[in-house]
């Protein structure tokens, strides 16, 4: 009998031992609360409707046994950002949200005075809810505002009306310092004058920070099923470049795609997700990105809140988990950091992907050559115009990796 | 030969032929139901993984009849589309007589009806059977009616049926035995058997279907074709019961397969004669045509290096498409490619819908178009299968396009409408009659506008009601341009079109603004315009894109975001590069979306 040879073939290009950066980045915790009084038309996130009260306590055990099973994967590691997103997370309680900060005080180590954002719906508010959130340490508030119209907001099934976003927004702002405000715009029938009256009713209870969102159809929700009239893709570009110098105009910084900020008041937690810093999700349906010593790995939670919670602490709680492949990683990388209107620095890509600068070399330099980005001082910077085509490039990246042998 | 029936069923798409068929197969089977399904299917699947097309209609079924003789039934199955009325015609002349299966609730159509005359021109014995009856909507005796007012014959001895439950199949068997008459034919005289269809299989090469009708043949025997000469052995010869069952020879009256180590299905073509290489018959079986594709399109790799690929899979197909023509092409704007003729629109749409289901092929198709017959000032006269190769029109004399005689069944409600959109269409009256409750419309219409959109538009403004049959009636001269396209000054071959003068505007308008929609935006600005020789009739701008950046990105799932830009990815495949333009495959057949005025 002869002895048998069988090649071991790696995965794609990746070579014997995966890219590994240099220092861990920052790391920031995103906590998952995905219900909601009713879902939104529009809505993909993995949110569920709250039949009867919300299980906290079942749900805050859950969540502490995450994070206690995360513990090894980031061990020693600090925390810079705390987000708590949904869903509607200001349906739960100031005890709860106030013993969930407790746990995770106690569990890790948190950058002083490090932001924490819980996400508010107007139609949920009441003032004395916000001061409790505020005391149990939530800095920062982000209220799903989406427009002050009457008909948009019937349009978009949101539970609130005109009115009640503007109390609930002069509540925020009595109660914290930090407040973002999510807007939607290219709604249907919208124009650029109807936009830009959102923002002035925004602006005038002078918050910190505007999230605009163009709405977009998303498959599986019920505007995929029965899409409403949008306008047109001019409209809605026009819309898009009303804002921005109606913002820019009023000394705000158009620092990410969507996202505006008074100067000093940018998201630290998005941030951190534009820079391609790490990030622990923890409750149902969150994505995890940790800088393992084997190289970048991606987790997902199981999505629904009663699978969740009847698999919290146990070992199979995660739904899925992966290691990047290194030749994903240029284009995860640019997804996200083409995102920034400062684009990059070279460095900040070698030292998150531990991939050399030279990987991207000759797609930037051709960009450039396209007028979609300058390259100065070691910095990829997007111009007016990349800013607004980064599909462009994110595509012709993702085409070189499928050329790859 | 007396105790043989050989028969075919008509009907309409969905009026139950399959289902009946398979009922009389299991009927004659002899096999309880469930032995009879499982054992058929079973048999089947075998032979599909096999490659082998097999025409589960086509079956040779022993029927004891309530006269207490055994009979032999050859059903024998006919394809149910326009694009191939001849080989229909095929398998009627094979037939002593015809099953003619009409939904009791939705009356006659054009199909039927075009079919049936054939029948009956062939001296056809047409049986009629009222199917579907077990539905409430059903209407025998207004179904009759029509029967008799349409077509023509006696339906008062119609056999009512319900191939679903069963009911009224052993009448049809009994009907099938009293008034088709058996084959007659001269057992003794050379051998003349008619070449049904034919297919190719992997492992045996061509099989021939055939009706013998004089004489008869046996494995060893050496078989001529009558139109091509060829000589070849015959290896076996068989029925389809219908799974195949070699037997030791097929005499006259008999319907069975022959296979003789033929290799290109373009050899056995339906329709021929065979006949013995040692005592051939005199004269071949009346009807023989060449079939000639009607339609051609350009076909094209999206991708350059897939042209070998793509000459390959046409390959394949032609080995069981005696009708699909191709040659190689090349287009300045689409690189190296196939023009491929084709029966109709139906036959190149199967055609490719297989290459890129079965073979995974990439295409860009051209607009189809049809066959101009181009007099030369020099006196000659060429085809052009190509708009792009219409010759420049200071050499042209005259130009001729195909005519065809249409056929439309409508219900009365309906007959302004089709009217309206056959003159449209260019059409001109032949004649119009009136059976009940249905019209009758025959119209003569250049064969360029029914390739368009014809069908669609005739069964929207019907409602669906309207079924048509044409056939090819004869060239007439035509006042037609050439109209060209360019995208971004740059004329594209591929795009041409030939139109009629009087449309020209209006088409190169409805043209360029249709494909307006189509190309997406691309970085820069897209100038389309639509040209008639140097002269421009119609421009438009596909405006350069301003924004693609997502909006949402959220929380860290980065999955959706890479999952979106794969589509977007995939979405590309389909396009072809002009020069720096994107262009969607849609575009290419932009022509035949462009509403009428």
């Amino acid at each position: 009998m002869t002895d048998r040879v069988i090649p071991i073939r790696l995965m794609g290009s990746m070579p014997a031992s995966a890219p590994r950066p240099v220092a861990p980045p920052p790391l920031a915790l995103y906590v998952h609360v995905p219900w909601c009084v009713r879902k939104c038309p529009y809505c993909d996130f993995n949110s569920h409707p709250q039949r009867g009260p919300l299980p906290e306590g079942p749900f805050l055990a859950a969540l502490i046994a995450a994070l206690e099973a995360a513990l090894p994967d980031i061990w020693g590691r600090r925390v810079v950002s705390l987000f708590i997103g949904g869903g509607t997370p200001s349906l739960l309680s100031p005890q709860a949200v106030d013993g969930l900060l407790a746990a995770v005080r106690a569990r890790l180590s948190c950058a002083p005075g490090m932001e924490i954002t819980l996400e508010a719906n107007p139609g949920t508010v009441e003032a004395a809810r916000f001061a409790g959130f505020r005391a149990a340490g939530v800095n920062r508030l982000s209220l799903g505002v989406q427009s002050f119209a009457d008909g948009q907001l019937r349009a978009l099934g949101r539970i609130h009306d005109g009115d009640g976003a503007r109390r609930a927004l002069a509540i925020a702002r009595k109660v914290f310092d930090r407040v973002n405000v999510d807007l939607m715009y290219a709604l249907p029938g919208q124009t650029p004058e109807l936009a830009l009256a959102d923002v002035e009713t925004a602006l005038a209870f002078d918050p910190t920070h505007l999230s605009c969102y163009e709405l977009t159809i998303e498959p599986n929700t019920a505007f995929a099923h029965q899409p409403p009239a949008l306008p047109d893709e001019d409209c809605a570009a026009d819309i898009h470049d009303a804002i921005e110098s109606r913002l820019l105009a009023a000394g705000w910084e158009h620092y990410e795609v969507s996202a505006y900020a008074r100067p000093g008041h940018a998201c630290t937690h998005n941030l951190n997700y534009w820079r391609f810093g790490d990030y622990l999700g923890i409750g149902p349906g969150a994505h995890s990105k940790l800088t393992m010593p084997d190289g970048i790995r991606r987790a997902l939670r199981h999505p629904h809140p009663d699978a969740y919670l009847s698999r919290a602490g146990k070992s199979d709680f995660l739904q899925s988990q992966h290691r990047v492949p290194a030749e994903d990683l240029p284009v995860e990388f640019m997804l996200n950091a083409l995102r920034l209107a400062d684009g990059f620095e070279f460095e900040l890509f070698e030292a998150r992907t531990g991939l050399p600068f030279a990987t991207l070399q000759s797609d930037l330099e051709g960009f450039a050559a396209q007028g979609l980005i300058t390259l100065n001082e070691g910095r990829v910077r997007p111009t007016a115009r990349g800013f607004r085509l980064a599909n462009t490039m994110l595509a012709a990246l993702l085409d070189r990796r499928h050329q790859q042998p | 030969m007396r105790y043989i029936r050989n028969f075919s069923i008509i009907a309409h798409i969905d009026h139950g032929k399959s289902t009946l068929a398979d009922r009389l197969i299991q009927r004659c089977g002899g096999l309880s139901e469930r032995e009879m399904s499982s054992q058929v299917l079973d048999s089947m699947d075998l032979e599909r993984e096999r490659g082998i097309t097999i025409k589960a209609q086509t079956a040779a079924l022993r029927y004891d009849a309530r006269d207490g003789q055994t009979y032999r039934l050859n059903l024998i199955d006919t394809p149910g589309h326009v694009d191939f009325s001849y080989e229909v015609s095929r398998s009627l002349a094979a037939c002593e007589g015809a099953l003619l299966v009409v939904d009791a609730s939705q009356g006659v159509e054009a199909q039927t009806v075009a079919n049936c005359y054939t029948a009956i021109e062939q001296g056809v014995e047409v049986v009629p059977v009222l199917n579907k009856i077990d539905l409430p909507s059903a209407d025998p005796d207004r179904a009759r009616a029509e029967i008799e007012d349409v077509i023509g014959i006696d339906a008062s001895a119609a056999i009512l049926a319900s191939a679903k439950t069963g009911e009224g199949v052993d009448d049809i068997l009994e009907a099938v035995i009293a008034r088709i008459p058996s084959p007659v034919g001269d057992p003794n005289a050379p051998l003349k058997a008619l070449i049904i269809d034919s297919w190719f299989d992997n492992y045996v090469g061509v099989v021939m279907l055939v009706r013998v009708m004089d004489g008869s043949m046996r494995p060893k025997d050496r078989i001529l074709l009558m139109s091509s000469g060829a000589q070849h052995l015959c290896e076996q010869v068989g029925v389809f019961t219908p799974k195949s069952a070699p037997c030791d020879r097929l005499s006259a009256g008999e319907v069975g397969f022959i296979i003789s180590g033929i290799k290109e299905l373009a050899s056995a073509k339906v329709g021929d004669t065979v006949t013995l290489a040692d005592r051939p018959a005199t004269t071949p079986l009346a009807g023989f045509k060449e079939i000639k594709p009607q339609v051609f399109a350009g076909l094209y790799p999206t991708e350059v290096n897939q042209y070998d690929a793509l000459r390959d899979a046409l390959e394949k197909l032609r080995l069981n498409d005696a009708s699909l023509r191709f040659e190689p092409e090349v287009s300045q704007a689409l690189g190296f490619g196939f023009r491929c003729g084709f029966l109709g629109l139906l036959h190149m749409e199967i055609v490719q819908e297989r290459l890129e289901r079965e073979y995974d092929m990439d295409l860009v198709t051209t607009a189809p178009t049809v066959v101009y017959e181009v007099l030369l000032r020099e006196g000659s006269v060429v085809r052009v299968e190509n708009p792009a190769k219409l010759p420049d029109p200071s050499k042209v004399d005259e130009i001729r396009e195909p005519i065809i005689r249409a056929t439309v069944f409508v219900p009365q409600d309906y007959v302004g409408a089709v009217i309206t959109l056959c003159e449209l269409k260019r059409g001109s009256q032949h004649n119009m009659s009136y059976h009940g409750r249905q019209v009758q419309l025959v119209y003569d219409i250049p064969m360029s506008e029914v390739v368009i959109d014809f069908f669609d538009r005739l069964k929207s403004v019907s409602r669906g009601y309207a079924s048509l049959d044409y056939e090819f009636l004869e060239y007439r001269p035509a006042d037609v341009v050439k109209l060209d396209v360019l995208i971004n000054g740059d004329r594209v071959d591929a795009l041409s079109v030939i139109v009629h003068r009087a449309s020209s505007q209006y088409r190169g308008r409805g043209l360029v603004t249709r494909m307006r929609e189509l190309i997406p935006r691309q970085m820069f600005d897209v100038a389309i315009q639509a040209a008639i020789g140097s002269h421009i009739i119609a421009r438009e701008t596909v405006k350069a894109m301003r924004k693609n950046v997502l909006a949402k990105c959220y929380g860290g799932d980065i999955s959706r975001k890479k999952k979106l830009l794969e589509k977007q990815k995939a979405g590309k495949k389909r396009m072809k590069q002009i020069g720096n333009v994107e262009v969607p495959q849609e575009a290419f057949l932009a022509v035949l979306r462009v509403e009428d005025n």
